[in-house]
């Protein structure tokens, strides 16, 4: 007999010998009238439609439907989709650098998180990190600008020629093509230009030109010229004079005949280009010629 | 696709199966009083959740709640049954001892179906009662057609047995 047999018999899966076998055993009549009887037994009654009924009217239409919710849950699915990605654009906004970029002839001044004051002369451009300013007071310069740094830890005026790196003073930065100037107004002033620290007390100014570092004098006043308007040079290679001409006055500046390595000491104004043209002309013993934005500088004859 | 939140869909699922259900825990438990309220509680279950349930689901969805109800919770009482007994009634020449042997057979297997273990009970209940096969069963009960044919085997022995007075 296999197993469960009794169940299999209920079920009518026996094979026809395992019945046979069965049939013939002393307890089948018992079973049989079991089989019987159990199958004449009954259940409670239950009336289906009044349970229907009593469900219907005591918990279903009273109560709230369920389904309602769907619509809310699509919406709190697409509410934190859209807090997410204003989160993670907010930081990513929050970790760029400020930028400051000023264009020919013109200037700008820019306040920084611990109140430290940039000034920049014209085509200039700094970016800081306001956002990691009281960790490393850290700016990049391209350009010219003058600084007031408030006292606090070190900071670094970054350029590709040179860094600049000072607790809290009043120092001027010109960082140009081929032309790389500190000058120190206040306080004292480290700069490290080829990897070689040069300190520089107030009064005193680091220049390099071409990559040679150039000796000179000390500065005028407590503010560099440019700051009132005036662009001041001493034993500066002309070609640099006409540079922040064009820079100041937003003018194409050309020479005819002339050496633009002569070097020039003397200042022009900032506001008004005829006197600027002028105060270059003069000491330089050279000619000049305006047509629209482009100015000519020539040596003897006028040319045609 | 068709939804048990729709009226028509859940009326239709519980036409099929709430007499089921209340079977179900009535044999388990012997109370018509809980059984009735499992019906409904299984079926307030659903509705509720009509929205996650589908309807090939409903099915053992009911099942699961009315038996996660009362795990545990309530002590089964004496199962009664009634005993339809038609086929003897239409017969005229039954015998006096013949109505009496009736009688005492029903009441010696009555004390037998209380006798035997919970799930014993349901299983040949719910076969012999309710026709439902065994795979049926298994399903409902979330074991196998094996583990049901056994408890259909022991059963109907220990009922033999007790009746037989071996």
């Amino acid at each position: 007999m296999q197993e469960n047999y009794l169940a299999k018999w209920l079920s009518g899966e026996l094979s026809e010998e395992e019945l046979r076998e069965f049939q013939n055993s002393e307890e089948y009549a018992s079973y049989q009238k079991l089989k019987e009887a159990s199958s004449r037994l009954a259940a409670p009654e239950f009336d289906v439609d009044l349970a229907l009924q009593r469900l219907k009217d005591e918990h279903i239409d009273n109560a709230p439907k369920v389904i309602t919710l769907n619509p809310f849950r699509k919406f709190l699915r697409v509410a934190a989709v859209i807090a997410v990605l204003l989160a993670g654009s907010y930081f990513y906004v929050n970790t760029l650098n400020e930028e400051v970029t000023t264009d020919f002839a013109e200037r700008s001044e820019v306040v920084l998180p611990d109140n430290s004051e940039i000034f920049l002369n014209a085509d200039s451009h700094i970016s800081y990190s306001k956002k990691n300013w009281d960790n490393k007071r850290n700016v990049d310069l391209e350009g010219e600008a003058f600084f007031k740094v408030a006292k606090g830890k070190k900071f670094t005026v970054s350029t590709d020629q040179g860094t600049v790196s000072v607790l809290g003073t009043q120092f001027n930065v010109e960082n140009r093509k081929g032309f790389f100037e500190v000058t120190c107004y206040e306080g004292l002033v480290s700069v490290t230009h080829n990897n070689n620290e040069s300190k520089l007390p107030a009064g005193s100014s680091f220049l390099v030109i071409n990559g040679k570092i150039i000796k000179t004098g000390s500065p005028d006043g407590t503010l560099p010229s440019w700051m009132n308007n005036e662009s001041n040079f001493e034993s500066i290679p002309l070609k640099y004079v006409f540079a922040e001409l064009e820079r100041q006055f937003n003018v194409k500046v050309s020479s005819k005949n002339i050496d633009i390595n002569t070097l020039f000491t003397g200042s022009f104004n900032n506001t008004d280009l005829n006197m600027a043209l002028k105060s270059i002309s003069t000491p330089s013993q050279t000619q000049y010629k305006i047509e629209g934005d482009n100015v000519l500088f020539y040596a003897g004859n006028t040319p045609q | 696709m068709s939804n048990v939140c729709e009226d028509h869909i859940f009326s239709k699922v519980f036409k099929t199966h709430s007499k089921t259900v209340f079977n179900y825990i009535f044999y388990k438990f012997g109370n018509e009083e809980k059984a009735h309220d499992a019906v409904q509680e299984a079926f307030v279950k659903l509705w509720q959740n009509c929205a996650k349930v589908s309807p090939e689901k409903a099915k053992s969805y009911v099942y699961t709640v009315a038996n996660n109800l009362y795990l545990n919770v309530i002590k089964a009482e004496k199962v009664r049954l009634k005993h339809a007994d038609s086929l003897v009634k239409d017969r005229t020449n039954e015998s006096p001892e013949f109505l009496m042997e009736e009688k005492e057979y029903k009441e010696k297997l009555e004390n037998a179906l209380n006798a035997l273990p919970e799930n014993q009970r349901t299983t040949f209940l719910l076969n012999r009662i309710d026709g439902k096969k065994y795979a049926e069963i298994a399903e409902m009960e979330g074991v196998s057609v094996k583990a049901i044919e056994k408890r259909m085997h022991l059963a109907l022995k220990s009922l033999r047995e007790r009746i037989d007075g071996i």
